[in-house]
């Protein structure tokens, strides 16, 4: 569905390469975590996923990406929009509308989604983040939490095939940040969307991925399921990445010879090996 | 010393963000406040260096009310971090940014001065930078850099590692631990329970206005009911051992169940395993 | 809390009314506080402001926006004071005189510009951006791109202002002391404006690409999936205000000045 090849990226106004040889493919209904040390170049990826790169940033873009049918070079960004939904950092900034509804109905104005359709996008994209009750407030009177419940709603209402977040938690609290994960992967999980999310706090991402992507300077240093990349905890924590205690235990344990099963992502993982060592 | 006295506050004078919230922070204490957003941790930030007056009770610095005192005096003695270190920063130069607290309070003499350069020194900073084309973290430290260059006796820090990725976050807690090391008292809002478990020696949980536990980081970070009420979830060795405890209570004496950290832990399940393999043996 | 210039949610008359007839008749008002220098049909206009403020309980922004905006006109009434040497003399200036004509015209000046900006200002207050810019697509067809930057300019007053006690709160943390003398204070926010610009410009600059991956290149003035259909309430709105404007200049013709 989502398919980087060989790509490679230098921006305009640098005169190194922000990512290089990029291979990754991500399949359909599929959750992606993707971390990194700060400048490692997950923005970037991300952009180049959206279509923001190169349609936006210029410079040197080099192998392909491709969404669903469209390469991105080649379509318009309109086009890729229609089918990735992106939701920026800076939630504040991407807001265009006082009121809720307003905020939600701006995209689905832009795409001309038939005016009997939508009513029930509205409602069933309040609905899927819980914030029907929020649909006549405004704005500026939520949470940090309410407004990036709002902000993925605005995005899931015009049923993108890939959605895509860059650090939806930077700014939440463990509660709300917990509460948004299990909203995006209940809602993927019943439309059969692909969710990419670039996030710094690894517990998560490392509870709800299927495929975790690390960057390291420019390029992908593992790929592969939460587990099998969280054991190699130590050169993560070396390039910066950090890694969820539970599997760090877990690893601990491997290394003194106390267990010999494979490595662990949550604290329910870690506590059955623990009740496994200790039998 | 830093005392609350039955305080509440409030931004419009219509909701209380704060109520009846009292507690004492003793000289060299490292208190971390927990809770989600909108507990009112941030506003107990304000109340300690004036930014926010109580709308009833008391907060003194020093034995001293923040009432009698303007912010801009309360800055010597009260050093504060805010959330986004773009706001703070506004000097063309690193060294002008650092001098820039010793400039507003008139205090930038030959002392000023050796302190930038020791602080330069002791951050790695290239003095002659423009801020603004550093990058985030290095925005971050140079905040925080310019809080500590003031040597104030308490230094309070809203968030300090939000946004920051791991590396960056282990060294801004590093210098704040070092920093406390000398003595200072060390006030912060962290979301972080892994970094409030590594650094905080007590922690204040607060939720809707309140304080609902107060107490050495791991005896909060463990109490059920605080976790339940500030909606929080424990660091995660806190939580493995709380789980195997719950899975045989006769664990609850042993080292299991006082472990916090992964070491602590490892050790923990070593001995055990250990003690049980003997026990078999014999 | 309210900001400055942030829409208010209400159900008053005001709120109801179509967002175009909302900015026609409030341009009606301040046109008819400029047609005619009498004190007091400006009085009666700053009055009915008043009066409409009240109506969609938005008393405590109109006074407060009449405050700044007299403090604001101080210097014009002033000049008008010390240039309008008219009416019975009270001081003796060397280039004439200042009577009280000159203070009649001082105080129209200041009331003038009261009244005649409440109204553009309730208009803020009581109408969301989002409802003034598809009205105005949809009925006067504005090109949407001009709608739109109008206003994300207004959407980004309140964040911008926010900012800004955000820089000042951030610099009295560290000893600056933002209290004293007019003069004093502007020559310690000019260095913050550092910050706030670099700012701004980060944030249009992802507003920018937000709105264009939620489509906003192919939104055209029949985009808007709300109507804004005209009410009797709107018509009776502006017969009321082509009638002030009438009447400001049948005052102005009939009425002598007062000195």
């Amino acid at each position: 569905m989502l398919c980087l090849k060989d790509f490679s990226f230098k921006y305009a106004e640098s005169d190194r390469f922000a990512l290089r040889d990029i291979n990754l493919a991500v399949p359909d209904g599929c959750f992606v975590g993707i971390t990194g040390a700060a400048g490692s170049g997950k923005s970037t990826l991300t952009y180049a996923m959206n279509g923001i790169i190169p349609h936006c940033y210029p410079g040197d873009f080099f192998g392909s990406v491709i969404v669903g049918s469209l390469d991105t070079v080649d379509a318009s960004l309109t086009d890729i929009s229609r089918l990735v939904g992106s939701v920026c950092q800076d939630i504040d900034s991407q807001m265009v509308a006082s009121i809720v509804e307003d905020e939600v109905l701006y995209g689905l104005e832009n795409f001309g989604v038939r005016t009997d359709e939508v009513e029930v996008r509205l409602t069933d994209a309040l609905e899927a983040m819980g914030i029907a009750d929020l649909r006549t407030r405004t704005i500026d009177s939520l949470s940090g939490g309410q407004k990036q419940k709002v902000a993925l709603a605005s995005i899931i209402a015009l049923r993108p095939k890939v959605l895509l977040l860059d650090e939806p938690t930077a700014e939440l609290d463990p509660a709300s940040s917990l509460a948004v994960f299990e909203l995006l992967r209940e809602y993927a999980h019943h439309h059969q969307t692909t969710v990419i999310v670039v996030e710094q706090k690894i517990a998560l991402l490392a509870d709800f991925a299927d495929k975790l992507v690390i960057v390291e300077k420019g390029r992908i240093r593992f790929d592969g399921a939460p587990a099998d990349v969280l054991a190699h905890s130590e050169e993560l924590l070396e390039i910066g990445v950090n890694v969820p205690r539970a599997t760090s235990l877990v690893n601990g344990l491997r290394q003194r010879g106390l267990y010999r099963g494979s490595a662990v992502r949550d604290v329910d993982e870690a506590v059955a090996v623990c009740e496994e060592v200790l039998a | 010393m830093i005392e609350f006295k039955a305080v509440s506050a409030s931004y419009d004078d219509e909701m209380p963000v704060l109520k009846d919230v009292s507690f004492t922070i003793d000289d060299g204490d490292f208190v971390a406040f927990v809770g989600t957003n909108g507990a009112g941790k941030s506003t107990t930030m304000r109340l300690m260096n004036g930014l926010l007056k109580p709308t009833a009770g008391e907060v003194l610095i020093d034995g001293v009310p923040t009432t009698q005192l303007k912010t801009s005096q309360l800055a010597a003695q009260v050093g504060f971090l805010f959330q986004n270190p773009d706001r703070q920063i506004c000097c063309n130069t690193v060294r002008d940014e650092l001098l820039f607290g010793f400039r507003a309070q008139g205090r930038a003499d030959a002392h000023a001065e050796a302190r930038v350069d020791a602080i330069i020194e002791q951050f790695g900073f290239d003095a002659d930078a423009e801020p603004f084309l550093l990058n985030r973290g290095t925005r971050q430290l140079l905040a925080l850099a310019s809080i500590i260059v003031m040597e104030t006796p308490y230094v309070v820090l809203d968030e300090p590692t939000t946004g920051l990725d791991f590396r960056e976050c282990a060294k801004v807690m590093d210098i704040i631990a070092q920093l406390h090391a000398h003595g200072t008292t060390v006030i912060m809002v962290c979301h972080d329970m892994e970094v409030v478990g590594d650094y905080a020696q007590r922690v204040i949980a607060m939720t809707a206005g309140r304080v609902v536990a107060d107490g050495p980081t791991f005896q909060v970070l463990c109490d059920r009911s605080a976790l339940d009420a500030t909606h929080l979830l424990a660091p995660q060795i806190p939580q493995i051992s709380m789980a195997l405890v719950e899975n045989d209570p006769a664990r609850a004496d042993t080292a299991l169940a006082r472990a916090n950290t992964v070491d602590e832990m490892l050790d923990a399940l070593q001995a055990q395993e250990g003690a049980m393999s003997c026990g078999e043996v014999s | 809390m309210a900001k400055f210039l942030e829409y208010v949610p209400g159900e008053s008359f005001l709120h109801r009314m179509n967002p175009v007839v909302k900015v026609l008749c409030a341009l009606l008002i301040s046109i008819s506080c400029f047609c005619t220098g009498n004190l007091i049909f400006l009085g009666v206009v700053l009055v009915m402001d008043f009066a409409l403020a009240a109506s969609c309980t938005m008393m405590r922004q109109a006074a407060g926006l009449a405050r700044a905006i007299a403090i604001f006109s101080i210097l014009l009434a002033l000049i008008a004071l010390l240039t309008t040497p008219t009416g019975p003399q009270l001081v003796a200036l060397p280039w004439g005189y200042l009577g009280w004509g000159s203070v009649v015209a001082a105080i129209t000046v200041v009331v003038r510009l009261v009244a005649c900006a409440i109204p553009l200002f309730l208009v803020m207050y009581v109408t969301q951006m989002s409802d003034l810019a598809n009205a105005f697509c949809k009925i006067v067809h504005v090109p949407y791109k001009y709608a739109f930057t109008f206003t994300s300019a207004v959407h980004f007053i309140p964040v911008f202002m926010n900012d800004m006690s955000g820089i000042m709160e951030a610099q009295t943390a560290r000893g600056v002391e933002f209290d004293g003398g007019a003069l004093k204070r502007i020559r310690l926010m000019v260095p913050l404006c550092v910050p706030l610009l670099i700012s701004s410009v980060r944030k249009t600059n992802s507003a920018a690409i937000a709105a264009e991956v939620r489509g906003f290149n192919l939104r055209t003035c029949e985009s808007g999936f709300k109507e804004y259909p005209f009410a009797r309430l709107d018509a009776g709105a502006i017969v009321a205000c082509v009638a002030l404007v009438a009447a400001s200049i049948v005052v102005s013709m009939l009425v002598p000045p007062l000195f």
